[in-house]
């Protein structure tokens, strides 16, 4: 063999083994992101925080880095939030702002471009954009990634997905009224009821019933990213879907449904006395930890049943920011924690601690695994995620349609009512904005 | 330097006594003015402290409810937009249904606290033993943390394993949604201020019967007053300005009720317990609408200055 042709067979020899051994590298090796700052991280105690504490628990042992957490209850996170970004120097590196709070920050420019802190610093094409709601276009005054700047990365990606008990249906409803049929025939009030979803005022139930909206072609304004703010939510379409969400509320719910927020659909389903509920998927680890759940081996997902216009889901995603006020040493620690974060290694970590993972390509890894198939029904219900609040007015226009939606449910007003003055509301909202408003012809009361 | 007295009255002087007269005069000036400055001085502190915490406050109450407010990285941009406001506040019917709501809790909360607590103060004022063990166990719920109490009645509640729910199962009824139910929303959230707040008012009331005359009590039962007569021309009388100052406090702070509310209804079902406070959160917080939220709370500030005036004439006659 010739010095030549030995180096050609070692070179060979190499490249082989590089080849055989990479996927396992993948699988072990961690981003190394270097000696950084000590962080501190704002974030809600939601039910994914576990998963989350777990991941960070990790980098934490990998990397020494410290990260200091201040989980707070979601109603206490937005001012926490508001108050940090208006001192000399934020307490918190990292903050993590519930969607329909995020415009309001983006826009009065108290948060960094994450390109800014890490130059040209773009997500990951594994991780999912979900709806776009990571991206600023100020010129627009709109979430959105076409000319928007990269604000914030997902520590989740919210939507909801339709839980039921496999034991008692042989398969998930598809579709709305499929849904009212099985819980009629399933439900043996009060010992189970055949569905329940959020019933109470405020982001409750205007979340909850963002799936009926959507899937019957309904919505709240009419094209905001294009500037028309015209009032749609009073439309024929989104008038059939509260009549069917109350209907299905009414019929297959416990009667306090009109009071029920998240804490109590989770309850009812993981003590085995609903046979499907309506719940964000960041609720799952709820059902399967059997020191919290009756229905470990019984509980599936599937994705959220279809109206006449097919499957509408809304997504409700988190978002980790960081404040301008805070020095640059500070900003680069938050930037390496997030980018170890999303990283498909760490992503994989945080969805065996019970986190709900942001790429693509670990729930395809994982989804395939019994305890992962619910990520199937996750995926679904993402492809077809929409931002429906994506405009500045979003929490005032929440609060107002919670509100009238609330009072639909409970009889105080008729469903078209409900919706006519919703519909006034909002557009005094955007007309005290300057936007450019306006609101369909009230539907007959 | 003493001057001769002409030269300062402009008349001859009448002798040395009218002379030192006039130095006294004078002396007692200075010293009057002396103590008018030494008064202001005292009073100096008192008024920084009503300028810096109530004035200033109110003033920029004032401020922010006559304008529009926007936070960006020079921190809060106030825009002068005084007619904004208003005119949001004259469309705005649900304010008006806020107000009902917090009269009607106000009412109806504290007469039944200054009935209960009246009835407790006398009822305890009889007990022979263990008055102090009494007193103190009366006043428990009063010291239990707002939280507590809220996720305490919350589960009591509670629809499917609420204590309540449960009794009225044992005996064939319910289960009823004490928190959902529009029409009985408002009642439960009422039940627990009762609860909460009548022993305050029991504390206030307990040391006025204790204060109490007992000969004139006794003198009115020896010539033959029946309880009745007793408490109504007697006690009751005697009492009034304890009566008055628990009504007073507990009015005001009904008014302003907010935590209880907020933990166990969130203002809800539809605006059924909706009070003033809970809808200035929602428009302070939920909806960042600083000015806007800064002009109800003028409103709500104006309302209670009313009601203390209006009440303040009852009070002080039946007081009297």
């Amino acid at each position: 063999m010739t010095i030549r042709s030995f180096r050609q067979a070692f070179a060979a020899g190499l490249a082989l083994a590089a080849l055989v051994g990479a996927p396992a590298l993948a699988e072990e090796a961690f981003l190394d992101v270097g000696k950084q700052e000590p962080i501190t991280i704002l974030i809600n105690s939601s039910p994914w925080y576990l998963g989350f504490e777990s991941v960070v628990d990790l980098y934490t042992e990998q990397t020494g880095n410290e990260v200091k957490i201040d989980a707070t209850p979601y109603g206490g996170v937005l001012e926490k939030a508001r108050n940090a970004v208006r001192t000399s120097q934020s307490p918190y590196d990292i903050l993590n702002l519930d969607s329909g709070w995020t415009i309001e920050f983006y826009q009065s420019d108290v948060l960094r471009p994450l390109g800014e802190i890490v130059d040209g610093y773009e997500m990951p094409k594994e991780v999912f954009t979900c709806g776009g709601s990571y991206f600023w276009n100020a010129e627009k005054h709109f979430r959105t990634a076409e000319g928007g700047k990269l604000m914030a990365v997902p520590p989740n990606c919210n939507t909801h997905v339709l839980v039921y008990r496999k034991d008692l249906m042989e398969k998930p409803p598809a579709t709305w009224d499929e849904v009212l049929s099985s819980c009629q025939k399933v439900q043996d009030k009060p010992k189970l009821y055949g569905f329940a979803t959020r019933g109470e005022r405020g982001n409750g139930i205007h979340y909850d019933f963002m799936p009926f909206l959507l899937s019957y072609g309904g919505s709240i304004v009419k094209d905001p990213e294009a500037g028309d703010y015209t009032v749609t939510i009073n439309s024929p379409e989104a008038l059939q879907a509260l009549e069917q969400f109350i209907k299905i509320e009414h019929g297959c719910a416990p009667d306090n449904v009109a009071a029920m927020g998240q804490g109590d659909v989770i309850q009812l389903m993981s003590a085995g006395s609903a046979a499907m509920v309506e719940t964000v998927i960041a609720a799952w680890p709820n059902y399967v930890d059997p020191t919290r759940s009756a229905v470990v081996d019984t509980v599936a997902a599937a994705p959220m049943p279809e109206g006449p216009s097919g499957r509408g889901v809304a997504i409700g995603n988190w978002h980790f920011a960081i404040p301008r006020n805070i020095p640059d040493e500070r900003a680069k620690a938050a930037m390496a924690f997030i980018q170890w974060f999303l990283t498909e290694q760490a992503q994989t970590a945080y969805a065996e601690g019970g986190g709900i993972p942001v790429r693509a390509d670990v729930l395809e890894k994982l989804s395939s695994q019994p305890k992962f198939a619910w990520m199937a029904a996750y995926k679904t219900n993402l492809e077809a995620g929409k931002q429906p609040l994506g405009f500045a007015e979003g929490a005032a226009v929440e609060q107002v349609i919670g509100l009238r939606l609330n009072q639909a449910l409970v009889g105080e007003m008729s469903p078209a009512a409900a919706l006519n003055t919703a519909a006034k509301e909002i557009e005094g909202i955007f007309k005290q904005s300057g936007r450019n408003t306006g609101m369909l012809d009230p539907l007959s009361e | 330097m003493n001057l001769p007295s002409e030269t300062r009255t402009g008349l001859p002087a009448a002798g040395p006594g009218s002379a030192a007269r006039t130095r006294s005069r004078a002396g007692r000036r200075r010293r009057r003015a002396g103590d008018r400055w030494f008064r202001w001085a005292l009073l100096l502190p008192a008024l920084v402290v009503l300028l810096v915490l109530t004035v200033w406050p109110v003033a920029n109450l004032v401020r922010m409810a006559v304008s529009t407010i926007e936070f960006g990285r020079e921190g809060a941009e106030f825009t002068f937009t005084p007619l904004r406001n208003l005119s949001r506040l004259a469309g705005d019917e649900l304010f008006l249904t806020n107000l009902w709501t917090t009269a009607l809790f106000v009412v109806v909360s504290v007469a039944i606290e200054m009935a209960l607590g009246f009835l407790l103060a006398l009822m305890v004022a009889g007990v022979p033993r263990a008055k102090g063990l009494v007193r103190t166990m009366m006043i428990l719920p009063v010291l239990v943390p707002p939280v507590a109490i809220g996720s305490m009645w919350k589960l009591m509640y509670n629809y499917d394993f609420g204590i309540l729910n449960q009794a009225l199962g044992l005996i064939g009824l319910g289960p009823i949604g004490w928190l959902s139910e529009p029409s009985l929303a408002l009642w439960s959230v009422v039940l627990v201020d009762v609860w909460h707040w009548t022993p305050f008012v029991f504390l206030i009331l307990f040391a006025g019967v204790e204060g109490l005359p007992r000969e004139v009590i006794e003198a009115a039962r020896v010539d033959g007053a029946t309880t009745a007569q007793i408490v109504r021309k007697i006690i009751v009388p005697l009492m009034a300005p304890a009566i008055a100052v628990a009504f007073i406090f507990r009015s005001i702070l009904a008014f302003k009720v907010f935590d209880q509310i907020y933990l166990l209804t969130s203002g809800g079902p539809g605006t059924s317990t909706e009070v003033v406070s809970l809808r200035l959160y929602h428009v302070f917080f939920g909806q960042n609408e600083l000015g806007y939220g800064a002009l109800l709370s003028l409103v709500i500030i104006a309302a209670i200055v009313a009601f203390l005036v209006t009440t303040r004439g009852l009070v002080g006659r039946f007081a009297r």
